[in-house]
């Protein structure tokens, strides 16, 4: 089995904190955005298009990639941060995020050059998509896979449910879900608002490999992913347990940056914990 | 146009727990979205009669049906399209039986920086299509607490949607609201401005400072009420004018404006303008930005009334 090497999983974990700082540094000039869920995924987005995914860098709309799909598009910033850091967006205009004129808008605009094959924000939508690409894959005998990244609030939508059936029912092995496991929606935890546990009992149910993960461990991520892509006659779901604004202690484990911009002392603060990581991290 | 004033939803939100005790059959639902709408302060009065569904607008306006055939009346809320889109089908189930449902939502027409997914500019078609719902659009504050006590006196199904942010106040605090029939802001009879919602605190200002420069009198109506619209009264209104330039935030390909337009042409030639977003999903953009793009401003106003006036 292929595992990341310390070397391998230093240089992302410095890259990932860069995207965190790009998208701390977007929000923050934009003064709006979702800084919460989009510090909390970064690290699944970007090991999947650097170390997972089959993708041409050279050319995002290569026929033969394999498809993202962000269905949580609130996380826009995350995924802009990646694709700029893969070389697909050019990064001077990260900092355009949400201006008018802009190509990054609030939320992902389906854009074939930047590599975003569907516009989301509505939340619910993106498991019911990647259902059909999984199919259409399979009809077209492209070994092609579709990974949909999910939020957990956002795992409250039916259609969600749905699609959980579908892609069990049509065996579409060549899908992964990601869950962002972080136990935060907008107006509390997601077991406050609606009740979501034994989750992964939900999915096993539902006839889904299940697979478990710490994700802010790369490691075992990584291991995750090359599992999922094993598996034949079952989609797989990974359970991702994240932490909501991770690297930036004032905002993790809360709702109060879901939806909020940092002020200018929250920003100077933010940039200067990362900053810290990394340099811990470098010296090591 | 945008003031420092109370937003809508902010008086919203107080109006229902300031007066959920009036309607013992009242409660609340919303979908994971409650801190944004402000029923929050409807679920800190009254926790028993609030229900979050999460991010589940089917379940939630499914639900109300269960609520409202047992008795109850259910005022839901959340994102106008989310809340008007996702659910449809089930609202329009809620008109199909004429049940007592209140929608209620935030962020109708152009929400700023979270963009064109967010966006509502299609929700008065779908709501407009939908036979015994009543559909308010308050153009400021005073007006949206009378159109709150309206719909929860009256039975059946009710649509109201709050556009973003705060409006200049246009009425007085004895404002009373007469549902269905258009409110004379100001008498005129080169041109007559309707405004819907936002529209309506903008064509007053900008007919103060186009009378005052040029020498035209410029009618202004609030039209409030999209449906049902008293026909007559709408009628008689318009007697005395030939142009007119309705003001909506929505997609005017089918909108606020398409139905005017029809209602009026069918008893009367006019020419009508409707300015509003033309078959767009929008973008993101602060909010002053894209109302600017989008032709909400006095200059373009006076555009558009010097060319319907020149015809
Ligand atoms: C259909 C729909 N309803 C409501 C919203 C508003 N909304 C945006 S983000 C969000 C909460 C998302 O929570 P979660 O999926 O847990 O995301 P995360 O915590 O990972 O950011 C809500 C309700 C939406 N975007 N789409």
């Amino acid at each position: 089995m292929v595992v990341l090497s310390a070397s391998e999983e230093k240089e992302l974990l410095i890259d990932i904190l860069e995207i965190k700082k790009d998208i701390l540094t977007m929000i923050y000039k934009a003064q709006s955005g979702h800084p919460g869920g989009s510090l909390s995924c970064a690290n699944l987005i970007y090991l999947l298009y650097k170390k997972v995914m089959k993708i041409d860098s050279q050319n995002p709309a290569w026929k033969e990639r394999d498809y993202f799909i962000l269905s949580k598009g609130h996380a826009a910033p995350a995924l802009y941060a990646v694709l700029s850091k893969i070389g697909f967006i050019d990064r001077s205009e990260l900092f355009t995020l949400r201006q008018l004129g802009s190509t990054l808008q609030g939320h992902p605009i389906k854009n074939e050059q930047l590599g975003i094959e569907v516009s989301t924000g509505s939340l619910g939508m993106g498991l019911s998509i990647g259902v059909g690409c999984a199919l259409a894959a399979k009809l077209d005998k492209n070994n092609r896979r579709i990974y949909v990244v999910l939020g957990d609030g956002e795992l409250n939508e039916g259609s969600t449910w749905e699609a959980a059936m579908a892609a069990s029912h049509y065996k579409l092995d060549n899908l992964t879900a990601i869950i962002d496991r972080n136990g935060i929606q907008i107006d509390g935890s997601t077991e406050e608002v609606m009740a979501l546990e034994p989750l992964a009992e939900k999915w096993k149910a539902f006839g889904w490999n299940v697979i478990e993960v710490d994700g802010s461990n790369l490691g075992e991520l990584f291991e995750g992913f090359n599992k999922s892509k094993n598996i034949i006659r079952k989609p797989t779901v990974l359970i991702s347990y994240l932490i909501k604004g991770s690297d930036v202690s004032f905002m993790e484990h809360t709702k109060k940056y879901h939806g909020r911009p940092p002020s200018k002392q929250e920003y100077t603060s933010a940039i200067s914990e990362i900053d810290q990581i990394i340099e811990t991290i470098s010296v090591k | 146009m945008l003031m420092n004033e109370k937003l809508l939803r902010d008086a919203f939100g107080d109006f229902l727990a300031q007066n959920g005790d009036h309607y013992p059959e009242l409660v609340v639902l919303d979908a994971d979205l409650s801190s944004s709408t402000r029923t929050n302060r409807f679920a800190q009065r009254f926790p028993r009669k609030f229900f979050n569904f999460g991010i589940a607008e089917q379940n939630m306006m499914g639900a109300a049906i269960g609520f409202a055939i047992s008795g109850k009346m259910p005022v839901v809320s959340g994102f106008s399209i989310f809340t008007t889109g996702r659910a449809w089908e089930f609202i329009r189930l809620i008109c199909h039986d004429n049940l007592n449902v209140k929608i209620i939502t935030t962020h109708g027409g152009l929400v700023g920086e979270d963009g064109s997914t967010h966006n509502a500019l299609e929700d008065l078609s779908l709501m407009g299509t939908l036979p015994n719902i009543s559909i308010l659009i308050p153009s400021d504050i005073i007006e949206l607490k009378e159109m709150l006590k309206c719909a929860l006196n009256s039975n059946g199904p009710f649509y109201i949607r709050l556009p973003r942010g705060s409006f200049q106040t246009i009425h007085n605090p004895h404002f009373k609201l007469h549902m269905g029939s258009p409110e004379i802001l100001k008498e005129g009879k080169d041109i007559c401005l309707i405004g819907i919602g936002s529209g309506a605190s903008l064509a007053s200002t900008a007919a103060e400072i186009i009378e005052r420069d040029r020498k035209i009198s410029i009618k202004v109506i609030n039209l409030s009420t999209i449906k049902p619209i008293n026909v007559p009264t709408l009628i008689s209104a318009l007697k005395n004018v030939n142009k007119i330039i309705i003001i909506e935030e929505h997609n005017t390909y089918c909108g606020a404006g398409s139905i005017l337009t029809r209602i009026i042409s069918e008893h009367t030639p006019k020419l009508i303008k409707v300015l509003g977003i033309e078959d767009s999903f929008g973008e993101s953009g602060s909010r002053v930005k894209l109302l600017e793009k989008y032709g909400f401003t006095l200059q373009n106003l006076l555009i558009q009334m010097n060319k319907i006036l020149d015809r």
